[in-house]
């Protein structure tokens, strides 16, 4: 996809969202679900990126996204700092854990990066419940009930004052997601691009796979802890139950809808889906079925989701996109 | 000649010696199914602990119905492994197969496991409720042979476990499947121009190594619980074992299965079960640092 | 009793083989000619069903297989011999020859395929338990010869055997590949230079940037001028 059509298209989202409150701003309900939206398609863009687009299997997204909630949390309420550089700051600590678990494993194959990375997440919730966590101020199992609101210049930014709370978070994710998209179609965007089709090419060129995949864990990890700490101060409350293995697959589903590697369309899928989850909540207990059999019905009928049926549509060659590109030769 | 402390902790570290032995036994079977998948289809399968659970829960179902003496076991196996090798073969051709078209087709496949372990396990825990489960050993009562106290449930698993080991090998060496599958991993151009259909070996691999996880599960449902949960952790445990032994080699997986095993079991007997676990994951984080590529790195 | 019409393959967006027409005729030998890289290892794969994209006809008896998968060809009495070999390195010379037979048509002909085999290369017999991976150049191509032929094929396609050999050796392979002809067996081989042509082969193409450009006898072939001095190493 060209940064243009990239632009517009997030362009677009964000548009409608932006004008939402219009219509249903008087109902906290839908205007809660709405932020919603806007928080997990930070963290669906970037989990896209990692795997769709610099094509590493990770489990660290959600374990990232609760490290950042939980240091930003933390640094409010035991260390007094204001929620705006308590985020900022948790952002950092996210990016540093995100650098520390990416330098030995993303030298290794596919599988072991995701296997250290859930080692990481399988690691994180006794560590926050246990005696560790309570030491660093996590609330161990009962969590963290009084998060301070994010505060410019005196005025909070809470629940209560929904609609521009709102537009506050539109303008981070939107920040965010136009950040993502700086990086993809950067110099090293390109160039990544062109090391995935010809390794000797890229190398003459002087472009290390290896420090462009860090560079992307890093930045991702940067934007997931900083969603994430907007997240604990825009609901006041955190708990570990946070780190269910189900919002891997709910987080699946957003990348595969909106389509696996094509930027943008994670965007879109996390809205649908976060619509789409509140819809299917009467189901109860077997909503999480149901998000499990979705990841698999989509990645096999709709490879390239959403962002698919609309590139067909426009009939253009994704040339951004390398698994777009891929003919339909079987491997021989 | 020994004091009578001596005696007693020489007996119970015989005790913890069997339990590591019959847990890597079974470690061994899970392990030797996820080297072979992995070695010759180079999937990677997420869902690989929620099809240890299956086994555990078909056995389950199953005795509701029947009767619990050791012909109840028999039946169990007569009719739970064609199962589970119908579930293995129908998933890789019909899930998997389909995937390999892409280029980014490993990712594909570990996305789809994924979904489909997070499906299992939910559904196990509507299914079957969120309660542990357990299942009637297959031999109750002890053996006595001196002074030694062996639980016939220890043996039976290791036992059969190693059975099943030996079936593999076997069937590896002396089967024309088997001769295939080691064809399709060592070299699939070559399988190709002596005629292999690669796609089918592919779906038997799956099949073969779904039996086998299953068939632990059967076996250790007898000493532990059935947890509808636990897939995500199984998977890792069985991953660990691979890993350390060497991602495609069977004889690494071998010799790590019981090494694992009987390091957990003394880890656990000397300070406590919640350190296995921290046991395992520094194992496994000094693999990754030292030595990569497991015990036996890559080879057949 | 193969005929390849028309024949186009495509690797990636590359096309390989453009508009390629030959034939060989039951008990033949005919053998392809060519510079590096213009698609004589395609053709052959691609008769063997082991090629990419390709669209045209092969006929094999007058039926067309370009739909078929290569595992039938086997079985329907095409094996292709790589150049690369493509031996199993961990298994010993036995186990090599022995998957080799594993098509159905194969099986029940392998214990007297085995002692043909062993007649004919003399060495591989002497070596049954070794591991395919140790084997020198020679033995490795004698071995992949070997394995095609425990397929009980009745076309081979065989891909530059002589490649890395000394003369010696070279000579040997012709030979050998002459009494398999003569067994019956119809041979279709790719090389680069083959002094001993008019001995072997009855026919002669020569394919040059995917296409055919020369088609005759072996004769013909040895009074040309201009393949004289490129390919026959004269």
């Amino acid at each position: 996809m060209h940064l243009r059509q990239m632009a517009a298209f997030i362009g677009i989202s964000y548009g409608i969202m932006a004008l939402l409150p219009i219509l249903v701003g008087d109902i906290p309900f839908i205007m809660n679900i709405l932020v919603m939206c806007l928080i997990w398609a930070v963290v669906a863009s970037c989990w896209d990126v990692m795997m769709g687009f610099a094509g590493i299997f990770t489990f660290g997204q959600v374990a990232f996204f609760v490290i950042g909630a939980y240091g930003s949390a933390i640094l409010a309420i035991s260390h007094n700092i204001t929620p705006v550089i308590a985020i900022i700051l948790s952002g950092f600590i996210t990016a540093g854990m995100g650098v520390l678990v990416g330098l030995p494993c993303l030298r290794l194959a596919g599988p072991y990066v995701a296997l250290v990375t859930f080692g990481v997440h399988m690691a994180l919730q006794p560590l926050l419940k246990g005696e560790i966590g309570l030491a660093i101020g996590s609330g161990g199992a009962a969590g963290l009930l009084t998060i301070p609101p994010i505060s410019l210049f005196g005025y909070e930014f809470t629940s209560s004052n929904i609609i521009p709370t709102f537009y506050l978070i539109l303008l981070i994710s939107l920040a965010c997601v136009l950040a993502i998209m700086f990086m993809i179609k950067s110099h090293w965007g390109n160039a990544f691009l062109a090391l995935k089709d010809s390794e000797d090419f890229a190398m003459s060129l002087g472009i290390s796979a290896f420090k462009y995949k860090l560079m992307v864990f890093a930045v991702t990890s940067f934007l997931t802890g900083i969603i994430g700490g907007v997240y604990g101060h825009f609901y006041g409350v955190l708990s570990v139950r946070m780190l269910d293995l189900d919002l891997f697959s709910i987080l699946m589903v957003m990348i595969l809808a909106g389509g696996l590697g094509h930027f943008p369309g994670a965007v879109l899928g996390s809205f649908l889906v976060v619509a789409g989850s509140e819809l299917m909540s009467p189901l109860g207990a077997y909503r999480a079925v149901t998000m499990g059999a979705l990841v698999v019905f989509l990645v096999l009928a709709l490879p390239d989701g959403v962002m698919g049926i609309f590139l067909k549509w426009l009939n253009k060659d994704d040339s951004a996109n390398p698994a777009g590109s891929f003919s339909n030769g079987t491997i021989t | 000649m020994f004091s009578e402390d001596t005696v007693l902790l020489l007996y119970e570290m015989s005790d913890v010696l069997i339990a590591g032995l019959s847990n890597g036994s079974v470690y061994a079977l899970m392990a030797l199914g996820m080297t072979l998948v992995y070695g010759v289809t180079k999937a990677f399968n997420f869902a690989y602990g929620d099809f240890f659970n299956m086994g555990g829960y078909f056995a389950w179902m199953l005795i509701i119905g029947l009767g619990l003496q050791f012909g109840g076991y028999v039946t169990i196996f007569i009719v739970v492994l064609p199962m589970l090798f119908g579930v293995g073969y129908a998933m890789e051709k019909f899930l998997i197969s389909p995937l390999r078209k892409r280029a980014d087709w490993e990712n594909r496949i570990m996305m789809l496991t994924l979904g489909l372990a997070l499906f299992l396990t939910n559904l196990y825990m509507v299914v079957f409720g969120v309660k542990l489960k357990s299942l009637p050993a297959i031999l109750d009562g002890i053996l006595e042979v001196g002074e030694f106290v062996f639980s016939y449930q220890d043996i039976m698993i290791f036992c059969l476990s190693l059975g099943g080991i030996l079936l593999f090998g076997w069937t590896l060496n002396n089967t024309r499947t088997g001769m295939a599958v080691r064809a399709v991993a060592q070299n699939p151009a070559g399988a190709k121009i002596v005629g292999i259909n690669i796609g089918r070996i592919f779906a038997a691999t799956f099949a073969i190594s779904t039996v086998m996880v299953g068939f632990g599960g059967i076996l250790l449902s007898q000493k532990l619980f059935i947890n509808p949960s636990s897939g995500g952790a199984i998977m890792v445990k069985a991953w660990v074992v691979t890993a350390f032994g060497g991602m495609g080699s069977i004889r690494g997986g071998l010799v790590a299965a019981f090494i694992i095993g009987i390091m957990e079991a003394f880890v656990g007997w000397i300070f406590g079960m919640s350190y296995g676990i921290i046991a395992l994951f520094i194992l496994l984080l000094g693999t990754l640092i030292i030595r990569p590529q497991g015990l036996m790195g890559k080879g057949e | 009793m193969i005929r390849v019409k028309k024949l186009n393959a495509y690797y990636g967006q590359f096309h390989v083989l453009n508009d390629v027409s030959i034939s060989v005729e039951k008990g033949q030998v005919v053998v392809i000619l060519g510079p590096n890289g213009h698609g004589k290892s395609t053709l052959l794969k691609a008769i063997c069903g082991l090629a990419e994209k390709t669209t045209g006809k092969i006929c094999f008896n007058d039926n067309n297989i370009i739909e078929t998968s290569s595992e039938k060809r086997v079985n329907l009495g095409i094996t292709y011999v790589a150049e690369n070999r493509e031996l199993f390195p961990h298994m010993t010379v036995l186990e090599n020859l022995k998957l080799g037979a594993y098509a159905k048509r194969a099986r029940p002909h392998e214990k007297q395929n085995l002692e043909m085999v062993f007649d004919l290369f003399p060495r591989l017999a002497a070596r049954i338990k070794q591991v395919a991976s140790t084997m020198s150049g020679g033995e490795a191509r004698m071995l992949a010869i070997a394995r095609g032929l425990m397929s009980n094929a009745e076309f081979l396609a065989i891909d530059e055997p002589s490649l890395g050999l000394q003369p010696s050796l070279r000579t040997e392979v012709f030979n050998t590949i002459k009494t398999i002809n003569e067994q019956g067996i119809t041979i279709l081989l790719v090389e680069q230079n083959i002094p001993q042509i008019s001995e072997l082969a009855s026919k002669v193409y020569v394919l040059e940037e995917g296409q055919i450009t020369f088609a005759g006898s072996a004769l013909e072939a040895t009074n040309d001028e201009h393949l004289k001095e490129i390919f026959l190493g004269m």
